[in-house]
């Protein structure tokens, strides 16, 4: 899968999980710039994701990540 | 030596003038080594016995540090993931041995012979260094972010024995990370007129909390409880109301001063204490209170468990608060007490979970008089109430005595007239620590004034530190202990 393609599907995740309007996610976003992204739902997100593309993360790789570019590679190595 | 004593101002003063001088101040290094000498010359003055321990931990955990380091260079995922493992299981152990082996000990022994089987335990004469379990905590968080390639490994062994052993935060806290604190260690520090300035005024607000307010009102609270089974029920009321205050202005105040001699020495020392009173529910209470332990279980026990037992939904993320704030509890010390303290708080976060309002940060607005709204404000006043009441049992010696207390309040004595040997000067003190509360919420301490309004006048500013000197000498009574010394 593409890096594009995955970022498209994540905004619908982050928009449907977080109830935003809109949300345009870049490789720096990170929880600081949305409001709505707090440490209970950082743990929706990731179920989420998990759910939609079909992968599992481990607990170290959640824990190191500083912002949506670093989860996508994440996720590129996994797809 | 307590930070509000004259025999630490001396100390103070030796440690200041030879940090600054030319030869020093140039030189990171030369600042690191100094600042390591106080730091073990402070901590010898307690017992130098304590000194080993601090010393042998913090080889130990740089040796680890930089093993680990090597490990994960070379991509040995599996062997990384078992040295952090040992690293934290060895800072563990640290605190068990030294804080928990005779609680563990004598609680096995009471449930083998409440069964019915013969055991016994005797306790063992360990006496438990001041301080162990923040400079544990710093320990341990070093070695999971390094893990986690948050940072690089210290390779200057004094610059990391300096993070671990820094004074002003040895014997109580704040729990600095090393990902903010290492790299402060690695510039220089000339004077800085402005922040030493902030931090004399942070400690004079230490001060004043702590001897005008936290320490009158130990005399109170100890006195009430010493006989509560004789007092009326308002009375222990008020006692539940005061001692939420005491232990706030007497930690807060400790803090300040901490923080504000970190400030004078170029350090920014991570924030206790964002105005807890003004919180709404438990969990804006938790996220203000303590703020560097509660955010370092959060980060370190809170976000694993709650990643692991992700796919639980609200349970899972119910059984990871229950973990987490019972943790918090017990680490105050081996007593049932600090557990049950921390099973109430997780009581109270119940509705927050199920409403999924936890986590959640609303920001506080004011009305259009610049007070707080009428639904915040009851909000506050009930989470305060709720908050006292968990208290009873920190203060109290076993949870039997918590709960008789507790029974004490709720009797007929309830509706009778309280009788406390409080005074009106603490009582007014208080009210001022409560507006101010509120009035300077979007500051890190009452102190930093304005530079509009009244307190542009200078000699308005230095009539306030006047004023507020005076009381401190007026009010100033046997150098009481900190409460969180004895954790």
């Amino acid at each position: 899968m593409e890096r594009q393609e995955i970022f498209e599907k994540l905004n619908e995740i982050f928009t449907d999980v977080l109830d935003l309007d809109e949300c345009n996610l870049t490789d720096e976003t990170s929880a600081n710039d949305i409001e709505e992204w707090d440490s209970l739902s950082h743990i929706q997100l990731i179920v989420a994701i998990e759910k939609a593309f079909k992968i599992k993360f481990t607990s170290l790789e959640i824990m190191k990540w500083n912002n949506v570019g670093e989860m996508v590679d994440s996720m590129m190595q996994k797809l | 030596m307590v930070v509000n004593s004259v025999r630490f101002l001396f100390f103070f003063i030796v440690v200041f003038t030879i940090y600054y001088l030319p030869f020093t101040k140039k030189c990171p290094r030369r600042q690191n080594v100094w600042l390591l000498l106080a730091s073990y010359f402070f901590y010898g003055i307690v017992d130098w016995k304590m000194v080993v321990i601090l010393l042998v931990a913090t080889a130990v955990f740089y040796a680890l540090g930089l093993w680990l380091r090597a490990v994960m260079l070379k991509g040995r995922t599996k062997q990384a993931s078992h040295l952090t493992t040992l690293g934290v299981a060895l800072g563990i152990c640290l605190l068990l041995y030294f804080k928990y082996l005779n609680f563990f000990g004598e609680s096995i022994t009471e449930l083998l012979s409440a069964v019915g089987l013969k055991a016994t335990w005797t306790t063992l004469n360990i006496i438990v260094p001041v301080g162990v379990s923040f400079f544990t905590f710093k320990l341990i968080s070093y070695l999971i972010e390094i893990h986690r390639e948050h940072i690089e490994p210290c390779r200057d062994m004094v610059e990391f024995a300096t993070y671990i052993a820094f004074f002003p935060t040895l014997l109580s806290g704040p729990i600095d990370r090393p990902n903010t604190f290492i790299p402060q260690l690695r510039k220089p520090h000339s004077l800085d007129y402005a922040q030493a300035v902030d931090g004399c005024r942070q400690i004079l607000w230490g001060m004043f909390t702590k001897i005008c307010i936290a320490d009158h009102l130990a005399l109170v609270t100890d006195y009430v409880w010493a006989d509560y089974s004789h007092q009326a029920g308002s009375t222990l009321l008020i006692w539940t109301l005061l001692y939420t205050m005491q232990i706030y202005t007497d930690f807060d105040g400790y803090s300040n001063m901490a923080i504000g001699v970190g400030k004078i020495l170029g350090f920014n020392i991570t924030r206790n204490f964002n105005h807890p009173l003004l919180a709404r529910n438990i969990a804006e209470f938790w996220r203000n209170w303590h703020i560097s332990l509660t955010s370092w279980i959060t980060d370190y026990v809170f976000m694993p468990l709650n990643i692991a037992f992700r796919n639980m939904a609200n349970w899972g993320v119910m059984l990871a608060v229950t973990i987490n704030i019972v943790l918090i509890g017990l680490w105050h010390g081996a007593n049932w007490t600090f557990g049950l303290f921390g099973l109430y708080h997780a009581m109270l976060y119940v509705p927050l979970v199920l409403s999924g309002a936890f986590g959640k940060n609303k920001k506080l607005r004011s009305n259009d008089h610049g007070l707080p709204k009428l639904k915040d404000f009851s909000k506050m006043v009930l989470n305060y109430v709720l908050v006292s009441l968990g208290f009873i049992v920190f203060y109290a010696s076993s949870v039997a005595d918590a709960f008789r207390f507790f029974s004490g309040i709720v009797s007929i004595s309830l509706f009778s007239m309280p009788s406390l040997p409080i005074k009106k000067a603490t009582m007014l003190f208080m009210l001022i620590v409560l507006i101010l509360e509120w009035a300077t919420r979007k500051k890190e301490h009452p102190l930093q004034l304005s530079a509009d309004g009244l307190f542009r006048h200078t000699i308005v500013r230095y009539t306030l530190y006047a004023g507020i000197s005076l009381m401190l000498f007026f009010f100033a009574g046997e150098v009481e202990t900190f409460i969180y010394f004895k954790f």
